[in-house]
């Protein structure tokens, strides 16, 4: 094996020998079992009008596929745009600088590791699609060709695309997390957006499932003989209560354009790798900044006084947690860059300004997903920071500690929600305030629970990114903080949920103590 | 004050032990812990500071089982890690309140105090600026900051030398030695000159177990009579290894001086003073 191989594989093996992606590959695989829903449950993925496939090799398999480009460029940003953050963490990337290995080797290597690893899910859930095919058995052949042409076409070419976006964000926004979280959020919302025309546009397409997506809706034409049908829903649909119809779907001949536009995808990445590596750090950014500051604190040292300790005021009992609230809102205060308050400020001046219902079914949600960062690591920072040893031999580190935590994660998702708190609270909605106060709780308990489940904060920054890339597209099943309308249970289901994480948190957190 | 560890065992997995039936009796006074790296010794201050439990064994601090109520001993804990971090966007003050804060200590003297320990440690002129800029001897002195804060009956220094430059070492052995007057002060290190100086007793652990504790005088007496010195060539020093327990080598004059270990000296032998190097080396290659 080539030293580049056994880069590539010794990154691989690292990054998958971690709890996290234990628990990201079995999250991924819980939900690529509900890809191709159940054939008697009550909600659909991919849907035109009231039609949806018979269940065939092709509907499995292209279904799957698109689903997994999708789903995973999504989520799997997340998990793999840490590999040059680790090399920096654990000082191997000065060990790395100082040997012989080329900056785009290096980057290279990244890629490449980062796309196998999404390749590691990736063919978990193809095993997992061709498993449903046999249990759910509609009286079709099996034809292996149809699982892996759309995998080979759609699928790979994506996850290599996000395989390179991860190490192009970490190259130029390595030190800002936020405007990594963030500006992936918007970039992958944006490509989802371009609607292809012609067929030459569809290989402008990087997830590949607009041209499939077009070949359903053809299909479904031809059988209706309607021009008219483009209502085509992909996504959770949940309880339609139209008797859906089936039709007969026998996969796609893609057109060469496309079929190259594939290869050109992945030619296009390496390129772009290739240009970024004259420009990477390579672990000397950070080190320089170091040593300026230093410099300058060892300057300024004076003669040392002795310690004396008979002399020193004695310490007297305190208690209270409001210091400690204090310095757990100062830490998530800082967090970040300063000037990324800047974005906080005016996500709260639209909270103003904009229509009441467009403030809390869009801004909203966007607001607090810009918290991502903080909320993260809001129990785990202790670990992350190697101050858990002090932090879990603390009086009452439940609770005090990680209650401060939480309350201070509430106060500030309150503080940002401030303005549309009180315009709710103007317009009498007093439901609309409660909802917006325990989303607030909500979310923080999320943050929190699957923080000391992972022990990380991977877990929760992909399924908050999720979550919130629903809310903004209106899906009233995951509205956390009452933006929609709802049964009148809501509000108790909502503060009941709240409950059962938070408690499942403490309880989680206090077997890990006890252990 | 007394804290009693009683056949206290660390299972890590179904064949490997951290600590395997370890008993001791520790009262006021400074104990120094030896052992080579994987005696045992961080897994022994981490089950006394509360930090993880024994899977077997009893931990005792004034008659009160702390396995059962852990808050008793964390009320009167200092602990400093071997291996601790800080948050690096607060300043030494804010680092130092929030520490106050965890371990349940405020009030009007919490400020005072703290700039009076800062001053002490030499960080007053640091004190405003972002713990991330700091050198590591600046973090190890925050560290040592932050376990004077609740004023500890129980004080857990788990190397705390490393990073500290040869000055702030024989300021914080002297701080160490101010300290034991009160209280119990328990010092791990792998390096013998950190204890020897200051160690009212010390403990010598190896593979997860007791070898010997006591005075230093006492564990001295292990080795006393046979510590002696030669000079050998070069080529002569690995065989002469094999054969013999080698304390330490110089180089001189082209020669191998060596201090070695052994009932039955060679002629040209010269007879040492034994230390407690000279004990702990015989002890931990011997057991």
């Amino acid at each position: 094996m080539t030293p580049f191989l056994i880069i590539i594989k010794s990154d691989y093996l690292q990054r998958t020998r971690s709890y996290a992606f234990l628990i990201t590959l079995c999250a991924s695989l819980a939900i690529a079992y509900t890809f191709v829903p159940e054939p008697n449950a009550n909600y659909s993925t991919i849907r035109i009008a009231d039609y949806v496939g018979y269940y065939n090799s092709a509907w499995f398999g292209y279904v799957t596929s698109i689903m997994t480009s999708i789903f995973l460029s999504l989520i799997g940003f997340y998990l793999i745009n840490s590999g040059i953050k680790k090399d920096i963490e654990t000082k191997v990337g000065h060990i790395i600088a100082s040997t012989p290995i080329s900056n785009f080797k290096y980057l290279l290597s990244k890629v490449l590791s980062n796309f196998m690893l999404l390749l590691t899910i990736v063919l978990m859930v193809f095993i997992m699609s061709i498993v449903l095919f046999v249990s759910y058995n509609d009286g079709f052949s099996f034809e292996l060709f149809q699982f892996i042409k759309p995998y080979i076409l759609i699928t790979i070419p994506a996850m290599f695309f996000i395989s390179m976006l991860a190490v192009v964000f970490e190259v130029f926004f390595g030190k800002y997390s936020v405007i990594q979280n963030v500006g992936f959020f918007f970039l992958f919302s944006t490509l989802m957006v371009f609607t292809p025309k012609t067929e030459s546009q569809f290989s402008l397409d990087i997830f590949g499932s607009k041209i499939v997506m077009h070949q359903l809706e053809e299909t479904v034409r031809g059988i209706t003989n309607s021009d008219t049908i483009s209502d085509l829903s992909i996504g959770y649909v949940l309880g339609s209560e139209k008797k859906v119809k089936k039709f007969e779907f026998n996969g796609i001949d893609f057109p060469t354009s496309f079929i190259i536009s594939r290869f050109i995808w992945i030619l296009f990445s390496i390129m772009i790798i290739a240009i970024i590596s004259v420009l990477f750090h390579r672990f000397d950014r950070k080190e320089r900044m170091s040593i300026k500051k230093l410099v300058t604190t060892t300057k300024k040292q004076h003669i040392v006084k002795d310690l004396l300790l008979s002399s020193l005021p004695k310490p007297q009992i305190n208690y209270s947690m409001f210091p400690l609230l204090k310095t757990e809102f100062l830490l998530l205060f800082r967090k970040g860059k300063k000037w990324l308050w800047i974005i906080n400020l005016i996500g709260m001046v639209l909270l103003v300004i904009l229509p009441i219902k467009m403030s809390h079914q869009m801004v909203l949600p966007i607001l607090w997903f810009l918290q991502v960062s903080r909320l993260s690591d809001l129990a785990t920072k202790e670990t992350t920071n190697n101050v858990h040893y002090f932090a879990f031999t603390s009086f009452k580190p439940i609770g005090r500690v990680l209650v401060s935590q939480v309350l201070a994660g509430v106060v500030l998702m309150l503080l940002l929600a401030s303005p549309l708190l009180i315009r709710l609270g103007l317009s009498l909605s007093f439901s609309g305030v409660l909802a917006l106060i325990f989303g607030a709780i909500f979310i923080v308990m999320f943050a929190v629970l699957l923080g000391i489940l992972s022990n990380g904060k991977k877990l929760f920054e992909v399924l908050f990114f999720m979550i919130a890339y629903a809310n903004i597209n209106g899906i009233v099943f995951v509205d956390y903080f009452g933006g929609f309308e709802h049964p009148k249970f809501y509000l108790i289901q909502l503060a009941v949920f709240t409950i059962v994480i938070g408690s499942v948190g403490i309880l989680i957190r206090k077997w890990q103590l006890n252990k | 004050m007394t804290l009693e560890i009683q056949n206290v065992s660390k299972l890590y997995n179904r064949n490997k032990y951290g600590l395997k039936d370890f008993s001791l009796r520790i009262d006021k006074g400074i104990l120094g812990l030896l052992g080579p790296n994987g005696a045992g010794k961080s897994t022994l201050l981490k089950m006394i500071a509360t930090v993880s439990k024994p899977t077997e064994g009893i931990i005792s601090l004034n008659k009160n089982n702390i396995v059962k109520d852990a808050n008793y001993m964390r009320k009167q804990l200092g602990f400093l890690p071997q291996d601790f971090g800080v948050y690096p966007n607060l300043n030494t003050y804010e680092f130092l309140e929030y520490m106050a804060a965890m371990k349940g200590v405020g009030g009007a003297n919490l400020k005072p105090r703290i700039k009076q320990l800062l001053e002490g440690l030499n960080l007053m002129e640091v004190a405003k600026k972002p713990i991330g800029s700091y050198s590591g001897g600046m973090k190890q002195r925050v560290g040592i900051a932050q376990v004077l804060l609740n004023n500890p009956k129980i004080i857990i220094f788990d190397e705390p030398t490393v990073g500290l430059d040869p000055e702030e070492r024989v300021r914080f052995r002297n701080l160490i030695s101010d300290l034991a007057n009160d209280c119990i002060v328990i010092l791990s290190s792998h390096i013998v000159s950190d204890i020897d100086t200051i160690a009212d007793k010390v403990v010598i652990m190896k593979n997860g177990t007791l070898i010997t504790h006591g005075s230093q005088d006492d564990i001295i007496k292990n080795v006393t009579n046979t510590v002696f010195e030669t000079t050998i060539k070069n080529e002569e020093l690995a065989n002469f290894k094999a054969q013999h327990i080698v304390v330490s080598t110089t180089r001189k004059d082209g020669h191998m001086m060596v201090r070695y270990i052994t009932e039955n000296p060679l002629e040209n032998a010269t007879e040492m003073e034994a230390s407690l190097e000279d004990a702990y080396l015989y002890l931990t290659k011997t057991n």
